[in-house]
Parts: C-alpha cells; structure tokens; sequence
C-alpha cells in the first residue's frame, strides 16, 4: 500500500463520523477559546472540504493541540486527531514553518547545545529580560516552563557504568530527550529499578522520536528522526521477547503508533517491528505483575499524592496502569485527577501565541491539585510535569520514583 | 511476549449498560475491566431513566404496564431479565446517584407512575426516574411556565417549545434572551460551565427578571452546571423567585454526562477498572467458552483473559452489531449469532420513517439469562440485546440498566459457585 | 382570475426551460416562466453534476461529443463560479477491454475533444485510491457543474431584468385554437389560485413531460422516452477527479465528485412514467459493484444518499423499449408551426445538461423565427450573475468563508456549513414554508447527518419567521424527516445505519416527535414489525408492493 492510500483511508475514517459531538465535549481546547472550533468541526466535518491539491483555508486547525483527546473518545473510531494532524501539516507547509518550530522541534540540538554550559543556560533562561528576548524573536512565551538542563547526559551514564546487571533478560531502553538531557536520574532510576527486577537493562545509542517534530507539521524531518530511531533500536531486538521500555508516554506513543498512523509510515517494516515491542514502563511493571513476575517487597510510604494521568498516556490505549502499580505500595494515598490534559501538550504551551490558551485548559487540574490536599502530582510524562509544578508549585514526579523509593533503592 | 492482564470478567462497552454491568461486578468482589472504545449512551441521551414510555399508547404506569409487556413478549428484553430486575437496578442507581459526586443531585420518581417531561420541542414524554433538576418539569405539576433559552444554543426554540406546550395544555411563553456569550455557537456543556459561575447567573438573572411576567415555573435547557447542578438552580430559584427545571437537549447532553460521572465514581469507588479508547478486535475461544478478547491498543494488541464476559457494545448504533453492503448482519466483536434479522429477500426497512423499522429489533440471540448463544460464559446487555426497539417504546436506559444488572448478577452467581468449588 | 400577458411563455423550470429564460431575456423579450414545483425538481436536479468533455461519446455519439467539448468550453466561462474544475480520468481497468482506449484516443482527436494520456504512477499519485491494477489513463477536461447555483443564477439574473419566475404553478391547460397556442393555465400549489398567461410564444421545456404538456396542446406523436436511472453519493471525495471507464457507455462507469461528495452512476431502465423514482435493490447493488472496480473498498465507504432521475429521451424508431440508453441523446427542437401547422408552440426536449445552454439558444432562435424578428443570442459570451471574474469555484469556499466568521457566524447545518443568516434569509426571500426548499437552496440537510441536528434547529427558525403553528412547524420537521428518509433506506448499510440510529435516537428519543401535535399517522404505528415483511417480497426493498412508482409530488422528492 503506498503511504499516499494509507493516508487516503485515514482520512476515510471520517465515514465513521455520525456528528454525536462527544469529541467536542472533551476536547480541551475547544472549551477554553473560541478560536478552535473543536474536533468535530475540524477532523471529520472540514476534512470533506479539504482537496490534496488546493490550499487550505482553515488556519484555526493550527490551534488543535494535538493532544489526542478525540480520538480516545470517539465511539465510532475517527481518527480525528490523526485527520487534524494532516491537516495541520499541509498548513505549515503553506505558511512556512517559523524558526522557532524548527528550533524547539529538535530537543537533541537543544540538548546537546545546552547540557555543556548547563549552569549558564539555566541561569539566562531564568532572567526575565532573556525571556522577552526569546519571546520577541523567536515566540516562546516569557512564562513558559522550560526545565532546566541537567548538566550531564544520561547516556554517558549508561555507558559508563561498570556496576551495570548481567542478565538473561535483556531489555532495551528508549530514554527519550526529556530523561537523557533534563531529568537523567530518572533514568537511573528506571535502570535501577529493572535491575531489582532482574532485568539486564540495553541502552543503544539513539536520538529524538521526532514526536515535536511531527507536531510542529514538519513531516518529513519527522520522518527521518522517527526512522533512524528505529533503526538505531532494532539491532537490539535479538529475539522475539526482547522488547523496548521507555518512561516518556509522549514518546513511546510515537514510537508505537503516532508516526506509523500521522506520517504513513505503516509499510516501514523496521518500524513495525519495533513499534510493536514498545512498552511504557508503567504498563510493563502492571504486565509483570500480572504473571506474578514483579517483585512486590514495597516498603510503605506514607504519602497523600495527587495522580494525573498524560493525554498521550491515554493514548496508549492500556488504561492507566500506574494507579494499579501505585496501588501496591502500603501507606500510599492516590487522588485521581478527573482532568483529560495539563494545556501544554508537549510543545504547543510554550508558543507565545498558545500560551495563554494551554493556561486555561489546565486550570482546571491545576485547581483539582489544589483542592486535593496533596504534597506531589504524580503524572508519567515530563512535558507534563513542568507544567503542572510550574503552575500548582508543588513537585511533580513519574510514578516509578514511588516504585524507586518503595522497593528501598533510594537508600 | 504477549500483552496480556487477567480479570475475573471483562465488559465490553463504557456505555450505561456497560458501566452497570462493570460497577456492579466490582462491587460483588470481581476484579472487572470495563474497556470502552469510546464515550457512549450516557453522553448523548437525555439523562433521565426511561423504562416503558409508549406500548405504543402512552404508559401511565411503569409497573403495570411492565407486567402486562412481560406477559406479552416473552422476547423482550424485560420478559429476559424479569421485573424485580428493572426495580432493582432502578433503586440501585438512584443509591449510586443519591451517594455520588454530585451534591444534593438525585434522581427523583419510580415505576409506579411516569412523569410527564417536556422536551426540547415541547412533547411530553414520560419518563420513570427523571434528576431533581428536571423533575420540575413534570406536566401534572406545572402551572404557567416560561421556556428560556439563548440564541447561542442552536437547538432550543423556546417559543416553538412554548407552542407546543401550550397545545399540550400547558400555557406556556418563550422568551429569548439576547445576552453576549464569546462565540456565536455554544453547545450545552459550554453553557454549563458559564452557569457554574455565580457572576454570570447573577448577569443572566438581572437580564432576565424584567421579561418575566406572572410565570411560575421557568424551563431552560439542561445546561445548569455539570459538577454541582443543584446548587446552580437553587441559586437561580432563589433569584428569580419561581421554580426552575430543566428540559433534555439534543446532544450533548449534560444530564447525560453527570449520570456518566455518577457510573463511573461508582465503579472506581468499588475497585473497578476503566480502560477508554479500548476497541476489541479479536477473542479467543476454547469449547464453550470465550477465553480472552484483545483490544487494539497502540503498537500492540492487548490480551484481556477472563473467565466471564458482558458485550454491552451498543447495538448497531456504535456498528458493534453492522448491516453490510451485501446486506448480511454481523456481530462485530465475538461474533455471536444474531435473532430478529429479517430474512434475505425480507425488507430491512420501511418506506414511512415512523414506522416500525423491521431491522431494528434484531440484536444479539441469547437465552433467559442473557447468555450468548454458543458460549456458556458471555452475556448481553444493553442496546445489542434483540426484541425491542427502546427509542419507540420509551425504554432505552430501563433496558440498559436491567440487563447489565441481571447480567452482573448471574455472573455474581457463577463467581460465588467458582470460589466454593476451589476453596 | 388574474392574467398575464407576455411575449414568451416558458413551461419548465429546469435547466432548459431556466436557459430559455435567461437566453430569451438577454435578447429583451418579456418573459414568464412557470413551473409545478421548484426549480430544477426534475431532471436537472438529479443527475450527477457531469460537465462532460465529450469523452464518454467520442466512440459511440461523435455529434453528441462535439456538441458537449464546444459546450464545456463556453460554460466554463460564463458559468465559471458554478463550475469547479475537477478535471477528468478515463481509465483502462482490469475489467475493460483494454483495446478501446486507442479507439477512445482516436474518436477524442476526431471530436476536438482535449485527452492526454498519462502513466498510470501519475494517475496514482493523483488519485490514490483508484484501482492499482489499472493499465492505461487519459486526462480530459470533465468538470462538475452545480446545477442549481446555475439555475438560480439565471433566474435571479433574468427576474433583475423584468422576467417573472413563477415556481409552484403548475400549468392546468394549454390555450390552444384551431392554428396556434396562445398561451396555458396556471394554478398555485400555495394558494389554489389560477392565473392566466397569454404568450405570444410558448415554450414547452418539460423535459420528461414535454409529451404531456404537448398532449394539453393538443399536439400529436410527442413521445418522450423516460429513462430512469439512480445515483449513490459517498458522503466524502473517494476521488477529486471525474473518472470514467474507459470503454463504451454502460451502468455506473462514472465516479463523479460534487460539493462533498462522490456520486456513482447510473443505470438506465425505460419507464413510462416521468415521475418513477423507484430504486430498486438491484441497480443499488450493481452501482456499489461498479464503485469497487473504480475504487477498491468502496463498499466500506459510506453510501450517503440515493435517488432516481429520469433522463428524457426522444424517441427514434431505432430503439428497443427496454434499453434506452442507445436512444439518442441528442435534443430534439420540435417547431410545432413546421411540425403541425400550429404557430406560438415550440417543444424542445432530449439532450443533457452539459448543452442546456446551446438547446436554448436553438429554441429561442425559434422563438424570433415565431415572432417574426431577429435578435442575436449572448449566452455564449454573457457571464452569469455571480460569474463575472470567471473564477471556477473550489470545495474549499464554504469553509473559507466560514473561516472568516469562526466565532461571530452561527452555523445552523454544520455538515454543509449553513449559516444562520442565509438560511433566515432564503426563508424571507421565497417565504417558504419547507424545509427541503432550503435544501435546494442552500443544501441544508445533504451532509452525513442527513438533518440530523440541522432539521430541528431549521424548523426552530421557520416557525418564527413564517409565524406558522406550532403543529405546522411539527408537521414540516417531520416532513423533512420523510424526505430525507426516502433517499437513505435503500442505500442503508453500515456507517449510514449507525447514524439513522443516532437521528433515531434524536427524533424518537430526545423530541419524541412521533408524539408532537398534528404528528398524524405516523404518531402510533402498528406495533407489529411483521407485518411489514409480508408486502415487498421479492421485489425488493425499494420495489415494494403494488403501490411503485407513483411517488407524487407532495410526498417530497430524494435530493
């Protein structure tokens, strides 16, 4: 099938379509500004206007977040976040795409420009007058939450360590950006807690998902990215039970399906095969415990925490595995967020013009963090997690750092 | 490696039927997943509990009406669950609403006498158990009434619903209040939000208090609050002096939504779990018996294994059950054989709208207990079931309820009788 | 009784009967055109939307392939906003004889019809989901036309100059002496009222009833042919080129894209009643059979819509009486003064829409030869009102347009993007009171919901601003309801089904309009489906019992 078909049918899926209008009850950008006429509206109904070879005309699609919302609860199975996506692309490529997409779009360059003079970096991007700079020339937004570089690479620490697990079961780890540049204990963690579970954890050498990317409608830089990913983490599948766990639920979300389904990757073999050995690490512990193969010592931790759930976790289609994980742990008191997403959605809350939209759409977990008396937000993926302890100023952690602590690695 | 997780039963389908069948798994002690390829019935239909509406006459009484249709059609879904069932899981869901997440929200009435409401085209339609929001609206109780609504709201017509009322012999006035909302369409769940902010319903109400005249009673579209509706219209009461209802809107619906949220603090509360964006794809079988469905998750399909299953899927209207282009009809998740199918040759259709529609009884053949045909461990609940058809008869949420009740409880039975076997 | 005096009396508001109109005005004649119902309810309004280029006829009708390239030509210009430009593909697929694709080549150069050939990689690539397996691939400049933004266009356009449209008047006799016809009778399907109209001339542009109305002059041997055939639209754009078979005319060998849609067709049975719009199951069958060759999956694309049109062929002494498709398609002008010795009468039938304009221009030419002047016509060079800058439209306005009001324009069919406003405006401007007038005008209810949600919101708004009752807005919603169900059951599979069951849900459920005031018989129903199934039997879902075929006028009409 050529990928031009693949998208043809995709597209197609807007058969499917019967104008219920439960897309646009939950999507939460439509609900905070009326310059986004909702899923609904964007997906399925403009998608009949729209012809390959005219230009678009609908601009506001560009205010769709991307966050997949609609699609999760679409009961007849439009792909309308997919339909939106093309969209969106075809528009950038009209517009031209503005050198700020092309620079936050890359976290590796980011990254690799950014982790060397880290404490330098850190400090600028905290001075108010560098943000308006940045805001002024390149559109994001004075207050966006930006992480701080770490400093040091994960994947220095991987190769480097000689105290590393040797096992039969091996397990290959995707860190993604976030991990690998801003939060590399994270990783350690992870490893760490693999280990515990006798599990020799692989870590190739690898690069972005191109997830920004593709979200930004840079397509084809989206596709190169995702492909060399992939083929830098094959060799590693040496087996058929050999499978790839990462802890970055956007990026293992585009490393499963999103580039396969948005970038008409699906006849790429490679990919294929690795897209279906992905786990997030949440899903794989829950998967684990279920064949009574996780080890279960837990320490108790006496903590009230408040667990918000990814959109692009949701996105997995697995449920959310990290309540049942965190349901182990004796002491620990869970509050589940009834919100669908934190505003940023990766990339979008940080453009200038986008900002103050993702603010609105995640007030309300912001005031459900508040009112839930809890000391940490507890949310499996990093974009997230920058938004919601910039906004709630209250720490915001992934799951396995309770896992961590539990089983006594931290010690 | 296969992806798989294991549970005592797996229900399939988010929707009313489904989440009943799932909480009141859960609260027997099951270990339950609800998995549910998207939002369901309780986004879109009126939000009030309709047993038995038109048979096709107009049903006074529920009850009796019940015990008449259960003597008559050994094939309807009632005559399958039996009356205690319908009574039961009405009960039933008015604890979970009476004990839920909204305050002081419950649902009001029983099946001793339907309530007459009007709709958003002003019919009174009956109705079993209606929320205190919209019992207000109950005929027998309204004097003059003031329908209210504002231009943003595409499909409330107050005076068209006015008119009809009116004709109904209810005297009744639209009123359209001109008031700034941000954009030029909302829907009902947008609205509900302004009015969950006091600063607005105090604008709205300054507008609205000189149009009023000697009304006693004021209908407006259910858009009063999602998360603490009676607080929103006893505010409003309080304003405006006069009583204030609620009429059912077209989708979305918002009554719809709290009664979701009612469900699914119910199935969370009883150690239940909610997988969205669950589509099934393929089961396995062994003899008799489903052994496991697997949903297309991403990257992966997702193995559930469970020793007992509920397909409440939604009937043809999610295309769980599908008429092709061949015109043969399929069971679409486990392929079940089907009853009320009109034979090949047989119109599917009729030529009048209103008609009774031939297809549209056809569902899902199971026995007295609900269970499939050709397994011994899958039941059917809900708008796949055969034998009705619940938007002509008034009985849609009736229906789902009872039969995912039932359904949980057979199953409930077989559980007990597994444990005193191993044990 | 009121009367009318004017010099030309057009009977006949499709396409022809509209360009007779226009032609005739534009040559400053004083004009009254009537018609039983709206514009373009006949014929016109239930073809496909094919410009053609001429290809289809290249081999088989050369005149007919002339006539259209020469045609397509002229309309894309003075027609251009009314005309999106598609482009068209005839293709080789694994079921044509692939040798008729040089034969195709040689008759297009014959015809002066433009063709191209292109490799089948470039065909893909255009249309991905064309059938991979075929061979070869020709582009021709087949186009789409919106028949009724064209009518309207020039009626609006004539009625600024004087001319008087009178729709909803049907004509109830002919006034016709011993040597010439001096005009007809009208009634008002509103009001009851009759009016007289004297015309110096009359036109008989009734298409597939021209024998009728010749019968009501009393003229002899009229005989139209009614050929019947349906057309599925496929609620999105399978394909945004015209694509034909490549190979000699036959059932459903052309996949046409118009507005949001894909229309499949057609077939074609003899019928002797012009207003039989049966659909039977067969043909429905044969046309999705027929969309899988083109378009592999086709049969899990959602069939939106299905009606029945009635082509009217002129008889010729050659055809058989089943299969009217070699009946010429050539117009057939009848000057009854050289035909019958019977002066001011003028028929003109036959043809299809791509050369409405040159049928009229012909007639009108009669008509000076009547009246004893000559005027020279301008269609061919006068832009239509609304196509001056010669701009083609694209799919993508109405969403342009919408686009620019996002948060100020409320939308009332959002399938079809119908705004409020010009909804609330084309009710004051006709003062109608039904909803599928609307439809007509504005495409109101034509999308994937069918007037799902559109219906009530309409209804709301007719209510006011007509002042109707309460019971007569019910009765128009419900009136909707039935015209829109006409046109899905037989077609009513799959996705369709879901959302009937959804409308269900909405009507049934949430209004409960079977139970409005002045609902009528629908309102209770007999409770036994199966008494339903006794009736149709064999024949069909569509043919149903004995009643076939005679659908009148008021029980509403399939888009």
């Amino acid at each position: 099938m050529t990928d031009l078909l693949e998208l043809a049918l995709l597209r197609g899926s807007l058969d499917h379509c019967v104008k219920c209008t439960i897309c646009e009850t939950q999507c939460p950008v439509s609900n905070v500004t009326p310059l986004f006429p909702g899923p609904k509206y964007a997906g399925p109904q403009s998608e009949r206007y729209r012809v390959t070879d005219e230009p678009s005309v609908d601009l506001s699609v560009d205010y769709c977040s991307g966050c997949g919302i609609c699609s999760q609860v679409c009961p007849q199975g439009v792909k309308i976040a997919e339909i939106n996506a093309q969209a969106r692309d075809k528009l950038k490529r009209q517009k031209g795409v503005p050198l700020r997409d092309r620079i936050i779009t890359r976290p590796t360059w980011l990254g690799r420009a950014g982790t060397p003079v880290a404490p330098l970096a850190n400090f600028s991007l905290k001075l108010k007058p560098a943000r308006i700079l940045i805001e002024k020339t390149i559109g994001i937004h004075r207050d966006a939450a930006m992480p701080a570089f770490a400093g040091r690479r994960f994947s220095s620490w991987a190769h480097k360590r000689s105290d590393a697990l040797q096992s039969a079961r091996k397990i290959v780890y995707f860190h993604g950006c976030g991990t690998e540049y801003y939060e590399p204990w994270e990783g350690e963690k992870l490893v760490a807690i693999l280990e515990h579970n006798g599990f020799e954890v692989v870590v190739p050498k690898q690069d972005c998902c191109g997830l920004p990317l593709q979200s930004s409608g840079l397509f084809d830089d989206a596709r190169k990215v995702l492909s060399t990913l992939a083929r830098a983490l094959d060799p590693y599948l040496t087996d058929d039970d050999t499978i790839i766990v990462g802890n970055a639920t956007s990026c293992t979300l585009m490393l499963k399906r999103e580039g396969r389904e948005v970038l008409g990757l699906e006849d790429d073999p490679v990919l294929k095969r690795v897209s279906e050995r992905v786990y997030d690490i949440c899903e794989l512990l829950l998967e684990l415990h279920d064949r009574g193969e996780l080890k279960t010592d837990f320490k108790p931790v006496e903590e009230l925490v408040a667990y918000h759930a990814p959109c692009q976790q949701q996105g997995h289609w697995v449920g959310k595995p990290a309540l049942d994980l965190l349901a182990l742990i004796p002491g620990l008191q869970v509050r589940e967020m009834n919100a669908r997403c934190c505003g940023t959605a990766g990339t979008y809350g940080l453009k200038v013009e986008k900002y103050d939209i993702a603010q609105a759409v995640g007030r309300d977990l912001f005031d459900q963090v508040a009112a839930s008396g809890a000391s940490t937000v507890v949310c499996d993926s990093e974009t997230c997690r920058w938004q919601i302890a910039d906004a709630t100023q209250r720490p915001s952690v992934h799951p396995i750092e309770y896992l961590y602590r539990a089983y006594g690695l931290d010690s | 490696m296969r992806s798989q997780l294991h549970f005592d039963a797996v229900v399939i389908g988010g929707g009313m039927a489904g989440l009943t069948a799932g909480t009141r798994l859960a609260q027997s002690g099951a270990k339950v997943a609800v998995l549910a390829k998207g939002h369901g019935s309780t986004h879109l239909s009126p939000g009030t509990i309709d047993v038995l509406g038109y048979t096709p006459g107009r049903v006074t009484s529920p009850e009796d009406s019940l015990a008449r249709l259960i003597s008559e059609r050994p094939d309807h879904p009632y005559a399958l669950v039996g009356a205690d069932a319908v009574s039961e899981s009405l009960q039933w869901f008015a604890d979970c609403a009476a004990n839920g997440p909204l305050p002081s929200y419950g649902y009001v009435g029983g099946l001793e006498r339907n309530l007459l409401l009007p709709t958003a085209m002003g019919v009174l339609r009956p109705s079993a158990m209606v929320p205190s929001t919209m019992a207000g609206g109950n005929a027998s109780g309204l004097g003059t009434v003031a329908i209210v609504s504002v231009p943003a709201l595409r499909e409330f017509h107050p005076t068209l619903c006015a008119a009809n009322l009116t004709a109904a012999g209810i005297e009744s006035r639209g009123i359209t209040l001109h008031i700034e909302v941000e954009r030029a369409d909302m829907n009902p769940v947008g609205m509900a939000r302004r009015f969950e902010d006091p600063k607005w319903r105090g604008h709205f109400c300054a507008q609205l208090l000189p149009q009023l005249r000697t009304e006693e009673h004021i209908g407006m579209p259910a858009m009063l609050g999602m998360r603490d509706p009676a607080a929103v219209v006893g505010d409003l009461e309080r304003r405006l002096g006069r009583k204030v209802f609620e009429i059912a809107t077209l989708p979305p619906s918002v009554p719809g939504m709290r009664r979701y949220e009612i469900l699914r603090s119910a199935l969370r509360a009883a150690g239940g779990r909610l997988a969205l964006g669950a589509d099934v794809i393929s089961h396995e079988r062994s003899n008799g018996r489903v052994t496991s469905v697997a949903t297309h998750a991403a990257g992966r399909d997702l193995t559930y294994l469970a020793d007992w299953f509920v397909l409440a899927s939604g009937g043809f209207a999610s295309g769980a059950i599908e008429l092709d282009s061949h015109w043969v009809t399929h069971e679409r998740v486990l392929g079940l054989p089907l009853r009320g199918v009109p034979e090949t040759g047989s119109p599917r259709f009729e030529r009048e709208y209103l008609s009774d529609q031939p297809l549209a009884a056809a569902g899902v053949a199971v026995d007295g207990e609900l269970r499939a045909g050709g397994t011994d461990n899958v039941f059917v609940a809900g708008a796949s079931l055969p034998g009705a058809t619940p938007w002509r008869e008034g009985s849609g949420e009736g229906i789902a309820l009872a039969s995912g009740y039932r359904a949980a409880a057979v199953i409930a039975g077989g559980l007990r009788t597994e444990e005193s076997v191993t044990s | 009784m009121t009367t009318l005096s004017t010099e030309v009396l057009v009977i006949g508001g499709g396409a022809t009967g509209v360009g007779v109109a226009w032609d005739a005005t534009l040559r400053g004649f004083d004009v009254v055109l009537v018609d039983r119902a709206d514009l373009a309810e006949g014929t016109s309004g239930r073809f496909h939307g094919l410009l053609h280029s001429g290809g289809r006829y290249a081999v088989k009708d050369p005149r007919a392939a002339e006539e259209c390239i020469a045609e397509n030509r002229i309309l894309r210009r003075v027609a251009a906003d009314c005309i999106e430009d598609t482009g068209g593909l005839f293709v080789t697929t694994p079921f044509d004889d692939p040798a008729y694709a040089d034969t195709f080549v040689t008759g297009c150069k014959a015809t002066g019809v433009d063709c191209e050939e292109i490799s089948v990689s470039a065909a893909l690539a255009s249309e991905p989901r064309l059938h991979p397996g075929i061979s070869r691939a020709f582009r021709v400049p087949d186009a789409n036309i919106e028949v009724w933004k064209t009518l309207w266009a020039m009626s609006h356009g004539a009625q600024q100059r004087g001319t008087r449209i009178l729709t909803y008047h049907e004509v109830t006799g002919v006034h016709r002496s011993s040597d010439r016809v001096a005009g007809a009778r009208v009634r008002s399907a509103r009001t009851g009222e009759e009016i007289d109209i004297e015309a110096q001339v009359t036109v008989n542009a009734t298409g597939a009833w021209a024998g009728q109305i010749a019968d009501m002059a009393g003229i002899e041997g009229v005989r139209v042919l009614p050929g019947r055939g349906i057309m599925i639209a496929m609620n999105h754009r399978l394909v945004n080129t015209v694509i034909n078979r490549c190979q000699m005319p036959t059932d459903g060998d052309i996949l046409v894209p118009i507005r949001t849609v894909s229309v499949i067709g057609t077939t074609d049975q003899h019928t002797d009643d012009p207003d039989d719009h049966t659909v039977p199951e067969d043909e429905v069958d044969r046309m999705f059979d027929e969309g899988e060759k083109l378009v592999p999956g086709f049969r899990q694309a959602r069939a939106l819509r299905v009606w029945s049109g009635v082509r009217p062929l002129f008889e010729d002494a050659k055809a058989s009486d089943t299969d009217t498709r070699d009946v010429t398609r050539a117009h057939a002008l009848l000057d009854h003064q050289q035909r019958d010795g019977v002066s001011g009468f003028v028929t003109i039938t036959g043809g299809k829409l791509t050369t409405y304009r040159m049928m009229a221009e012909e007639t009108v030419d009669a008509v000076c030869r009547h009246l004893g002047v000559t005027r020279a016509c301008s269609t061919a060079s006068e832009s239509l009102p609304g196509s001056e800058d010669g701009a083609n439209y694209r799919l993508g306005e109405r969403l342009q347009r919408k686009e620019a009001s996002l948060q100020d324009e409320q939308v009332i069919c959002e399938c079809e993007l119908v705004t409020r406003s010009s909804l609330e405006e084309a009710i004051r401007r006709t003062g109608s009171t039904k909803l599928d007038d609307m439809r007509r005008q504005l495409r109101l209810g034509m999308g994937p919901c069918q007037g799902g949600f559109c219906n009530y919101r309409a209804t709301g708004l007719l209510h006011g601003i007509d002042e109707l009752s309460a019971q007569d807005a019910n009765q128009a919603l419900l009136d909707f309801l039935q015209e829109r169900w006409k046109g899905t059951w037989p077609i009513l599979y799959g996705d369709q089904l879901r959302q009937v069951r959804f409308d269900d849900w909405v009507f049934q459920g949430v209004l409960d309009v079977a139970h409005a005031p002045g609902a009528g018989a629908g309102a209770a129903g007999a409770d036994g489906a199966a008494g339903a199934a006794g009736a149709a039997g064999a024949a069909g879902a569509a043919g149903a019992a004995g009643a076939a075929g005679a659908e009148t006028v008021a029980s509403g009409r399939a888009s």
